[in-house]
């Protein structure tokens, strides 16, 4: 499947679960998340940096941009940071879900926390169908302690079944695709 | 518990009017919103999968499960075997009480809910947090789950503002995002305080030694993510071999369960992940990861037995609940059991909880098979319903009113006897209250009232129809064959017309029908009151009166009794020579419908009278005989008919044979439903094929005033529209 159809498909996946999408050149990442924390009156983010994350220079854009980021000590910081971002290992693009194939466990902490969650995954790194995710995982040996499968913020219907986005992890929930090779 | 206290709760139920718009709401927007999942997805390729993964796992589970705690234990996991609830609570306190826990967060955990975890830990001073939104909800009520999705449904956001005030000491709106921040901001800190986490399986993977579980809300990732202690539970049945065979259930569970095509959250744990134990310093280590199975010998019961095996390939996605007429009335707690309801709560409140309550509630089913058209593992769950009905009655017989009632309907002389008298003696009740032509019984004495509550009741024909038959002219001209009809104890004794017109149809089609007047009722009452011993009284005097080899086919106008005549085979394994003839009547027995579509239907010489017609389905020709496109074609093919679908067409009109009788105050809604969707279509006739759904439909429309609307049997359609 062509990039462009896997993003489009990633894209329509997350918008249906309230999720929100953009694509991003490498060169332009740091500056999108800037503008999403703006948009989102986020003024403290907890990042896991990735090697992306750290080659793309987010930390020093949000910091110039007077967004306070926390790179350590997660698990104390996290809790009282607005925002959060991480590096997924995969995307699953008829879901619009993000997958970790990792025991990481600052990954988990911002992933759940955050109020207002970014997730960054690499285009080469979304694979068409939850299927095709599944196979992976099942090719994957010895199979890592920690694997996770999000999609979209948190949600419930659990009072008078009306569908309501947002409990105990994330209300507002982002993902820049990022294009590389 | 008694019927009276079941009915009381019935009652209850059904008064409670958050309880009632809630399972209204979610039950009529279910069916859409799944079909909308499903699209692109072929649903029962991918259930004969997960009912396959999960019998390999059934059928190898000790191979399994010692390949799990090999892999489990060789990543840091503790996985302790417990054969009994008790063992498995005794097992998790002393874990708790070792590590000095004083605060436990739990997701959801129905095998926890075995044990009475909570209020055990409670006992011995360790506060056990739901976090679970709904859960939470019950736990401040002291409240029991009423849905094994959605356990608070039953709850209005009122009552929700009211507990959660009466938790936070703070007024709470009554609005439902804001109840949800409270949810956020009382349970937040509760994770973090934790010393232990305790979470339920979806799914455990052999070969990895992974645990994995399905959550929306994010408290399931914050139980595994946050304390030092992590626990699960589950029960044996939650074991698959491979990574790969989780595909078919994590498609199946979201979708049937909640209509989404995944939850937001999807988690898998091998072994100890590592976790924050000390945040000041951040010092990272693996977590004290414990792992208990429930190994009881009431699951491994259900796994060896033949009839009920099936269970263990249900994926608790609870489905089978989202459709079930009964549940849809009831809700949760009338099944009982503080954890499983609905048509799967009903077996395995069975086997793991109460057999005195699994008892009890068994009664409520329908026997409609709605549930097993959804059913995320492809369990018969209406028919192992009906085996635990016969069960029960085996193991401790009858209600004796029921037992003299069947013993009664099995003697053939006698019943056919009563019900001559009974055309007699119904004279007085029926009294100037013709309807259609027919007499009706609106009114019933006494204790027999709830007879009459909500529809009234046919009465029995002057002269049944083995005594009409013969002056009926049977005017085929080169026969191309010969029919027997299977009246079945509607058809022969009460709707005589539709057996004639059955007959006339059959004869434009060129067969000659011939009535054995030996036959009587079909066995079906007891069958489905568990009654073996006059359901086979009943196959054998029929397969021998039927003497199928003499005719080339055998016709019956009631879907009940073909599923009867098609099911007698079962009943004589052991006996060579009548299996032999069950099987051969079993073969040339169908439904009307059917047999006419299968005999090319009939010319188009209709009237072409503009006739609006709505079309019900019953539930043993749809879903038991697959039969719902021939009478549509039949009918289509007449001219002047147009056929208008009603809203749920096929779903269960509330006759259910004895259950209208059983269970008046259930059934009387589920009609009263099927009579508005009939009414929303404007129809002039309401057209079926089986005299008991006639009877119920037309009974409400009469209770009604309805009587512009018209019930007629298929085969009459046909041949009034052609006799004009």
């Amino acid at each position: 499947m062509e990039k462009a159809e896997l993003y489009e498909m990633f894209q329509k996946g997350l918008a249906s679960v309230a999720g929100e999408c953009c694509l991003a050149s490498k060169a332009d990442l740091a500056a999108v998340l800037v503008e999403i924390f703006r948009k989102k009156d986020t003024q403290e983010v907890a990042i896991v940096e990735s090697p992306l994350l750290k080659d793309t220079g987010v930390v020093s854009a949000l910091k110039a941009a007077g967004i306070k980021t926390d790179t350590d000590y997660i698990r104390k910081n996290a809790p009282d940071d607005k925002g959060g971002v991480t590096e997924a290992d995969y995307g699953i693009a008829n879901l619009g879900s993000l997958v970790q194939m990792k025991d990481n466990v600052d990954d988990r902490i911002v992933e759940t926390v955050a109020d207002v969650y970014v997730g960054i995954v690499k285009l080469s790194k979304i694979v068409d169908t939850f299927d095709t995710m599944i196979d992976i995982m099942a090719e994957t040996k010895p199979f890592p302690k920690f694997a996770g499968i999000i999609t979209g913020p948190s949600r419930t219907a659990d009072i008078e079944c009306v569908g309501t986005v947002g409990v105990h992890g994330p209300r507002q929930y982002s993902v820049v695709v990022v294009k590389d090779a | 518990m008694s019927n009276e206290l079941l009915k009381q709760e019935i009652e209850r139920a059904m008064d409670n009017a958050p309880l009632q718009r809630a399972l209204k709401n979610f039950t009529t927007a279910y069916p859409g919103n799944r079909a909308n999942v499903y699209k692109g997805y072929d649903f029962e390729a991918l259930r004969e999968k997960v009912h396959e993964v999960k019998s390999y796992a059934r059928d190898h589970i000790d191979e399994l499960l010692d390949e799990f705690e090999k892999n489990a234990t060789a990543n840091g996991a503790h996985v302790f075997r417990a054969h009994t609830p008790q063992e498995a609570f005794d097992y998790a306190l002393k874990l708790a009480k070792e590590n000095n826990v004083k605060l436990v967060v739990k997701s959801k955990s129905m095998a926890s809910e075995e044990m009475h975890f909570n209020q055990g830990f409670e006992a011995a001073g360790i506060h056990a947090q739901e976090t679970d939104l709904g859960e939470f909800i019950n736990a401040i009520a002291g409240d029991s789950p009423s849905h094994m999705v959605m356990p608070a449904i039953h709850y209005s956001k009122e009552d929700v503002a009211g507990l959660f005030s009466s938790y936070t000491k703070a007024p709470e709106a009554p609005i439902i995002t804001e109840e949800v921040k409270t949810s956020r901001r009382v349970m937040r800190p509760k994770f973090f305080q934790a010393e232990m986490g305790v979470s339920g399986a979806n799914a455990a993977v052999a070969e990895t030694g992974t645990v994995i579980t399905m959550t929306n809300e994010g408290n399931g990732r914050m139980v595994g993510t946050m304390p030092n202690m992590h626990l699960y539970i589950f029960g044996i049945e939650k074991f698959v071999a491979k990574m790969s065979d989780i595909r078919y259930i994590f498609k199946v569970l979201p979708r049937n369960g909640t209509a989404q095509n995944i939850t937001t959250y999807l988690s898998f744990y091998t072994g100890a992940t590592n976790v924050v134990t000390d945040p000041e310093n951040d010092t990272k280590e693996p977590k004290q990861f414990n792992i208990i199975i429930l190994d009881t010998p009431e699951r491994r019961q259900i796994m060896q037995d033949p009839d009920y095996q099936d269970i263990f390939c249900c994926i608790r996605c609870a489905a089978c609940l989202n459709v079930c007429p009964a549940f849809r009335l009831v809700g949760g707690h009338v099944y009982g059991g503080s954890i499983y309801t609905g048509g799967i709560g009903t077996l395995l409140t069975s086997f793991l909880n109460s057999r005195e309550r699994g008892k009890d509630i068994q009664n409520i089913c329908l026997q409609c098979g709605t549930c097993n058209t959804v059913c995320g593992g492809k369990l018969d769950v209406a028919g192992m319903i009906l085996k635990l009905r016969t069960k029960y009655a085996q193991e401790d017989g009858l209600n004796p009113i029921h037992k003299f009632c069947l013993d009664t309907v099995s003697d053939r002389h006698l019943f056919h006897s009563m019900l001559r008298i009974a055309s007699v003696a119904q004279g007085t009740l029926a009294q100037g209250t013709l309807t259609q032509g027919q007499p009706m019984l609106r009114h019933m004495p006494m204790f027999l009232s709830g007879l009459t509550a909500g529809r009234s009741l046919p009465t029995v024909a002057p002269q049944p129809f083995r005594d009409v038959l013969p002056a009926i002219k049977q005017d085929v001209p080169n026969p191309k064959g010969k029919i027997a009809i299977f009246a079945g104890c509607l058809l022969d004794f009460v709707y005589v017309d539709i057996a004639t017109a059955v007959v006339k149809a059959l004869n434009m089609a060129g067969y000659i029908v011939e009535m054995p007047l030996d036959q009587s009722c079909c066995g079906a009452p007891a069958t489905y009151m568990g009654d073996v011993e006059n359901a086979k009284k009943a196959a054998e005097m029929n397969i021998n009166a039927m003497d199928a080899e003499h005719y080339d086919f055998i016709v019956s106008a009631c879907p009940t009794c073909t599923h009867a005549l098609r099911d007698y085979k079962d009943m004589f394994k052991d006996d060579p020579d009548m299996y032999k003839k069950a099987t051969e009547l079993g073969a040339k027995s169908y439904d009307f419908s059917k047999l006419l579509s299968m005999l090319g239907g009939l010319p188009d010489n209709a009237d072409g009278v503009p006739m609006k017609v709505t079309y019900h389905d019953s539930c043993h020709l749809k879903r038991y005989m697959g039969v719902f496109e021939e009478q549509r074609e039949l009918l289509e093919q007449t001219s002047g008919v147009e056929i208008t679908e009603m809203n749920n067409c096929d779903k269960c009109c509330g006759f259910g044979g004895s259950y209208s009788v059983k269970f008046p105050e259930m059934s009387a809604p589920i009609l009263e439903e099927k009579i508005d969707n009939i009414v929303a279509t404007g129809a002039d006739v309401v057209a079926v094929d089986c005299p008991g759904c006639l009877l119920q439909i037309k009974g409400g429309l009469d209770a009604r005033g309805l009587n512009n609307i018209q019930v007629k049997h298929t085969a009459q359609i046909l041949v009034e529209k052609r006799e004009k």
